[in-house]
């Protein structure tokens, strides 16, 4: 038997104007335990597919749907429960006074005992890295460790579905490895996650899959190796071929998405995986 | 004289709080092309700004040292004076716009029109900026309209029409698509040589474009300063950015003694390609 | 001319783009104009005040700003009309009643209405004719060129450009929000509650931006010098310099003559 999607889009399309699509006949299933990115140029519609799947938005044609089930009759505040989505702006969603209060804010909103909903505070905190500023006012914390404030705040509600809009901007080394970490752990735990990004680095790290958008339609699905060994498919969306992909695909040598894939072939079997360590 | 001097700079926000820059000590002269570099808070955005004069203020003060532009601490220098000397481009387009113009244009001509300059003068300095910013098909559009990178090069436009002798930017492309980010790069290309440009950032590729002397700050301390050479050769730069791929890989194939362990790591795909091409050749594969 | 040649569809402005004769007029001899009216509509009886709102309607039709000029109009005072009526015509007594089929009404009443209806039409039509036919860029350098302290003429145009920007981060912030599960559509008791997860936000972003507008403003200048450079001044011409220099003399006699002749 098939198992159903963790989500599915049948045909969705969208405008904010009439007359004026911004997303046209777009279908795409995600399964459990898979990461899948979302790329293209701004303007392509992402931010608005990222709307139609967290229900803030409904789709003009078309269903989306989650474990099989239609989405469209559901409030935002109940699609939030399965899907959990970490916005580019920590601000826009950082009101209380204290981290701790941060993480909670999201489990409160859950019917969930308090042992549960202390033990989901501990847990985000544990996975955000963020021990050491629990009671220190979010705002009072460097920019990177506010995002993870607001990553922490969305774990704490386990969501099924993760969507991440842009999540691994401005981090240094050690902060993307986290995250790589986090996206790992959910993928390991049979969550999904949808990612929102820029940075083709990145996205060949961690994604499984590539959803490629261009002027509103989805021109691309395909595997991460398949799509970055494409150079014509990743100019068709507008993105960049990660730089060690262009350059095994420059020596042709076969595709490379990290530093290890490449020192390998030169000598099989010694490189070390590349910069982002393999968690 | 140097146009800007740190000296041996000791700050904190709180003053029982840790110190954010502990101890900082260089110059920057005239014309120069700096990159400030820094992993997540490690304090590059707080000496932007104490470059650029917007600190000390209030109740923000140095703990210890002090920074002096064209040899006078900013408090001693008067406003209209602090406008031609340094500005500074933060991190959110919007924040960057001063919510006095309708149009592009007048935002680009605000700065220079405050100056009270000649009417002639004003207009050719707003001419000028347009043209290296690549703003004139938005002139008449309004500049809370336009894209994040749209306003980010609106006020990279507005900060030059002061005619500044040094600009800071703080991390100007990150929150860019690569369209935008290429676009500002070729618009800082086109910067007038002798503007002395800082730019502060996480990422290191985009400065490296650029700039010719980087200083790698950790912990509030610099503790590199130097060529793009020395910066990518440094251990804390793999520690704290991660290299770019291409020199994670060369240095990986230096590690295996399969490459020469002089010479520069290459940042681009441009420098890897002769270094990498001749290793296929030799039949390393 | 460098303004908006437009208006901005994102702002709400009330401007309608033409380029008749009151378009063509100084800002600030509009503003006069504006004020005088405001003064004379307390100030002159009842016949007088209509007389100038029925002027100033006919004025905004004619000018160019035709439907959305009349539509303002007609719904602000409609229901002003309406509820007057009902509390001075039907309600309070004034005296003088009269039965007019159904309903007991005060002539009293009825003439105190129509003269604060005229009052507010007056002032409404006058005003609305101002920003219908003022671009508020065309304003601030009006105010710039003739020396108006800049932090008056900043007062009257962040507001209107800052205003967008700012429904559109109350808007993310609610989207945010309400995707971290928060029931911003249950009953009062739980709106209430989401209140501050909606305002914290929306008030500690509006500060940071607040606080770095400042130092943005400073970095460019502002007020480091007492009068600023404006490129592209509204025209201003010796007659209408003295037509406002009339205006504002004539705002005391008007004073005087109602309190006179009362």
């Amino acid at each position: 038997m098939i198992p159903t999607a963790a989500l599915e889009l049948q045909q969705v399309s969208f405008s904010y104007v009439e007359g004026t699509p911004v997303l046209r006949d777009i279908g795409f299933s995600v399964a459990s335990g898979e990461v899948v990115a979302l790329v293209g140029r701004n303007g392509a519609g992402k931010s608005t597919l990222l709307r139609l799947l967290n229900g803030l938005l409904r789709p003009a044609d078309g269903r989306v749907l989650i474990d099989g089930a239609d989405i469209s009759e559901r409030k935002v505040s109940d699609i939030a429960r399965v899907i959990g989505t970490v916005f580019q702006a920590p601000e826009q969603q950082i009101f209380n006074v204290s981290v701790r209060a941060e993480l909670a804010f999201g489990p409160s909103q859950l019917p969930l005992s308090s042992e549960e909903r202390e033990a989901r505070v501990e847990e985000a905190m544990r996975r955000c890295g963020l021990g050491g500023c629990l009671d220190q006012h979010p705002l009072d914390l460097d920019q990177a460790t506010r995002r993870f404030v607001a990553i922490g705040s969305v774990l704490a509600t386990q969501p099924r579905i993760l969507l991440l809009d842009e999540a691994q901007r401005g981090l240094d080394r050690d902060r993307r490895e986290l995250l790589l970490r986090i996206v790992n752990q959910e993928r390991a735990a049979g969550n999904a996650v949808i990612l929102v990004c820029h940075d083709m680095e990145f996205v060949a790290a961690v994604a499984d899959r590539v959803l490629g958008l261009a002027d509103g339609r989805l021109l691309v699905d395909a595997q991460v190796g398949t799509f970055f060994a494409d150079a014509a498919a990743a100019r068709s969306v507008s993105v960049e071929q990660p730089q060690i992909t262009a350059l095994a695909q420059a020596l042709g040598l076969a595709t490379a998405l990290k530093p290890g894939d490449l020192v390998d072939q030169f000598s099989p079997g010694r490189g070390s995986g590349g910069a982002a360590k393999d968690t | 004289m140097a146009l800007i001097s740190v000296e041996h700079l000791v700050f904190a926000y709180e003053s029982d709080g840790p110190a954010i820059l502990d101890g900082l000590s260089f110059e920057i002269e005239a014309g120069e092309r700096l990159a400030i570099l820094g992993g997540n808070g490690s304090g590059k955005s707080t000496l932007a700004q104490w470059i650029a004069g917007w600190l000390p203020r209030g109740t923000h003060k140095a703990a210890a040292g002090s920074v002096l532009v064209q040899g006078r601490p900013w408090s001693e220098v008067p406003v209209r004076e602090r406008t031609e000397l340094v500005q500074f481009v933060g991190q959110l387009p919007m924040q960057q716009l001063s919510g006095f113009a309708f149009t592009v244009w007048d935002e680009v001509v605000f700065g220079p029109g405050n100056l009270a300059l000649p009417a002639e003068e004003v207009r050719r300095r707003a001419e000028e900026v347009i043209a290296i910013c690549h703003l004139d098909h938005l002139r008449d559009r309004d500049p809370f309209s336009l894209s994040g990178g749209e306003q980010q090069r609106l006020s990279i436009a507005a900060a030059l029409a002061m005619k500044p002798q040094a600009l800071v930017l703080d991390e100007p492309t990150g929150n860019f698509d690569p369209e935008s980010r290429d676009a500002l790069l070729t618009q800082m290309a086109g910067l007038p040589r002798d503007l002395t440009t800082i730019w502060c950032d996480v990422a290191l590729l985009p400065p490296m474009a650029l700039a010719t002397r980087f200083l790698l700050l950790d912990e509030g301390r610099i503790v590199l300063d130097g060529d793009a050479a020395t910066l990518l050769a440094h251990p804390r730069t793999r520690e704290i950015f991660g290299l770019p791929a291409v020199a994670e890989a060369a240095l990986q194939l230096r590690e295996q003694g399969l490459l020469p362990a002089e010479g520069p790591l290459p940042a681009t795909l441009e420098q890897a390609l002769p270094l990498f091409g001749g290793l296929a050749v030799e039949g390393h594969r | 001319m460098a303004v908006a040649r437009r208006a901005a569809p994102g702002h709400a402005l009330l401007y309608v783009p033409g380029d008749g004769f009151l378009y063509r007029l100084n800002p600030l001899t509009k503003l006069t104009l504006v004020l005088w009216v405001a003064v004379a509509a307390f100030m002159l009886p009842t016949a007088g005040t209509w007389a100038i709102a029925l002027f100033a309607f006919v004025t905004g039709v004619l000018a160019g700003a035709g439907k959305v000029f009349a539509r303002r109009l007609l719904f602000t005072l409609a229901p002003l009309a309406v509820a007057l009526f009902v509390v001075h015509g039907l309600l309070v007594d004034h005296g003088g009643r009269e039965t007019w089929g159904p309903l007991d009404i005060s002539h009293d009443g009825l003439a105190y209405m129509v003269r604060i209806i005229g009052r507010i039409a007056a002032l409404l039509s006058g005003s609305l004719v101002f920003v219908t036919t003022t671009h508020p860029a065309r304003l601030l350098k009006a105010l710039d060129s003739h020396g108006f302290s800049p932090g008056l003429a900043y007062v009257i145009a962040s507001p209107l450009l800052l205003l967008e920007p700012f429904s559109a981060r109350a808007r993310a912030i609610r989207e945010a929000q309400a995707a971290r599960g928060l029931d911003l559509d249950g009953n009062i008791p739980a709106r209430l509650r989401a209140f501050p997860a909606l305002l914290m936000p929306l008030v500690t972003l509006a500060l940071a931006d607040i606080d770095h507008r400042a130092q943005v403003l400073d970095g460019r200048g502002f007020r480091a010098c007492p009068r600023r450079t404006v490129l592209d001044a509204p025209a201003d011409s010796d007659g209408q310099k003295w037509f406002r220099r009339l205006l504002i003399a004539t705002i005391p006699l008007v004073i005087a003559g109602r309190l006179l002749w009362l």
